[in-house]
């Protein structure tokens, strides 16, 4: 089942259309990458998703209910974590979890409990001091402490990492690990390896349009360039190599002075051909590598 | 109604941890000492002061003069200390930010107008309370206990009036999302409604009346049939500026 599920999205601000006709469906249980660079449209997409903003045309339905500007019935399924989230800074944090869970309508002892766990779980149980005195690292915890306050299907993190130092990105992204599994996760952001370390599935925002949707695995595969590097111990035995190898290999290559890279749409076959010239001329590489395509090619592909 | 009683909870913890209920409490109280004591000691100062042989001889002051000091002071720098203390507190919130944690909470946007409201009008009624009490114990002790006359529809009109301030200025924040956009409306209406309070036939209507002109009602110079348009007015503003910020904000984007 889709817990959020966007169809045919526009939103424009002034003359500049940010969303153009955006379709996209988050499966429940995922931790959802949703990419794009900066200003392409996260987090206007997020703030819609919330009711934060207002659609110019489109359907957006959370856990098969409609979502409507200004109306938030789709929000208690929902966590939101803003990029920068903002507290009130004279509170201390179990007071702004205990307003959370008030205003969420939870009963008194649930939130107690789930106050603790989640300030447990963010490491916050002994920062009994007010917010305004956090630092960037903790307020952004505290704000995923008060995005789960209501055990929310949907937890929506916009760009959670990307003002942190790495010790603080590592922090978030765990947190974010440890509830896998409980609430389905979409987290935008521009950072491509923190993609690659924890989710599962990833949708590309780019000129307004998705570009890119899947799981990793079949993105992986689907736009698969892949390369195989030899690395040889002379100069001499790369050009050998280079005047033998066969036709199909030759099309496909890019030399150093020491190294080539050879691309092919069927890598087997091109590994095969590499390994028979290197037998049949006697040359021995120092290294020979296949190149598995990264995240961050596949997106700059992708892009251009 | 569970978010409206966290909320309203939350808004007296802001007052009290940022201060803003302690300024309230110490200018207004500072007001209404000021009130009694300016017309208790000003005669005997001027009739004392050697002007260079220019004589000011001044009435014995009496208990009216005190209360006259009440609604001046009322309407003036309790109006600049009101608006300095709550013109931020919608547009703050929507200024940094901090809404946004609160509304997809599923908190209803005019849950937060409205418990805004009722916890600056407590404030307000509690600073105005103890203004109005210090005034009375000072009086009563410079000039003993005489009997005010529509003393509670004099003293309604300050209240009502500070009221309508606070409205204007949850309107003013839910429209400009920032402090000097609510300033500025604020400012301007204040300032519209005391030109247009300069013209006799408009006084009847004007909310602005209600802030210092019941002193009239003390006196006996007018009586409370004057001000019933101007009141009548004052309370219907106070409410249509309440659904206009309720409105207003519904459709905001944040």
């Amino acid at each position: 089942m889709d817990i959020l599920s966007i169809k045919n999205l526009t939103k424009s601000f002034g003359k500049t259309r940010v969303l153009d006709d955006i379709t996209l469906c988050v499966p429940e249980g995922s931790i959802f990458g949703f990419i794009g660079e900066n200003g392409a449209g996260k987090t206007t997409t997020m703030k819609i998703v919330l009711g934060l903003l207002q659609a110019d045309s489109g359907e957006i339905y959370v856990c098969g209910e409609k979502v409507r500007f200004g109306m938030t019935a789709t929000n208690r399924h929902v966590g939101y974590l803003p990029d920068v989230p903002e507290f009130y800074r004279y509170m201390r944090p179990r007071e702004y979890l205990r307003l959370c869970g008030e205003i969420a309508n939870l009963p008194r002892e649930l939130i107690e409990k789930r106050s603790c766990e989640l300030l447990e779980l963010t490491g916050l149980s002994g920062a009994n001091k007010r917010i305004g005195s956090f630092s960037r690292g903790m307020r952004q915890r505290l704000g995923v402490a008060q995005a789960l306050i209501n055990e929310p299907k949907l937890l929506i993190c916009d760009e959670p990492t990307s003002a942190l130092d790495p010790v603080g990105r590592k922090e978030i992204l765990d947190i974010l690990k440890q509830i896998r599994g409980r609430t389905t996760v979409i987290f935008s952001t521009h950072i491509l390896s923190d993609v690659e370390r924890i989710c599962d599935r990833a949708a590309l925002l780019h000129g307004g349009k998705i570009v890119l949707n899947g799981t990793l695995t079949d993105l992986k595969a689907s736009h698969k360039t892949d390369a195989l590097r030899i690395e040889f111990a002379t100069a001499a035995d790369k050009t050998r190599f280079c005047e033998n190898a066969a036709p199909e290999l030759q099309n496909g290559m890019e030399c150093t002075e020491t190294e080539i890279t050879l691309h092919a749409r069927d890598i087997a076959a091109a590994e095969l051909a590499a390994l028979q010239t290197l037998t049949q001329h006697g040359i021995l590489p120092l290294r020979l590598e296949l190149l598995a395509p990264g995240i961050e090619n596949l997106f700059l592909e992708a892009v251009q | 109604m569970k978010a409206f009683t966290a909320f309203c909870k939350k808004e007296l913890l802001e007052s009290v941890r940022s201060f803003k209920f302690l300024i309230l409490l110490a200018a207004f109280t500072l007001f209404g000492l000021m009130n009694a004591m300016t017309a208790k000691v000003l005669p005997d100062i001027l009739n004392g002061s050697d002007l260079g042989g220019l004589t000011i001889q001044l009435p014995e002051p009496t208990a009216m003069d005190s209360w006259a000091q009440f609604f001046k002071n009322n309407s003036q720098l309790g109006t600049v200390v009101l608006v300095i203390v709550f013109c931020g507190m919608m547009a703050n919130e929507l200024n940094r930010g901090t809404l946004i944690n609160i509304l997809t909470k599923g908190m209803k946007r005019r849950t937060v107008i409205l418990s805004k409201f009722t916890v600056a009008a407590a404030l307000w009624t509690v600073a105005y309370a103890l203004s109005l009490a210090v005034t009375y114990a000072f009086t009563f002790y410079f000039w003993g206990g005489e009997t005010l006359p529509h003393a509670l529809p004099a003293f309604a009109g300050p209240w009502l009036h500070g009221l309508l301030l606070l409205s204007l200025m949850i309107l003013g924040g839910a429209c400009f999302g920032n402090f000097f956009g609510t300033l500025l409306l604020t400012g301007g209406v204040v300032l519209v409604l005391s030109l247009l309070n300069i013209v006799p036939k408009l006084q009847k209507f004007n909310p602005m009346s209600l802030a210092a002109d019941t002193l009239y009602l003390l006196s006996g110079q007018k009586t409370p049939a004057d001000f019933i348009p101007a009141l009548l007015i004052c309370v219907a503003a106070t409410a249509a500026l309440l659904m206009g910020a309720i409105v207003l904000f519904d459709r905001r984007q944040v």
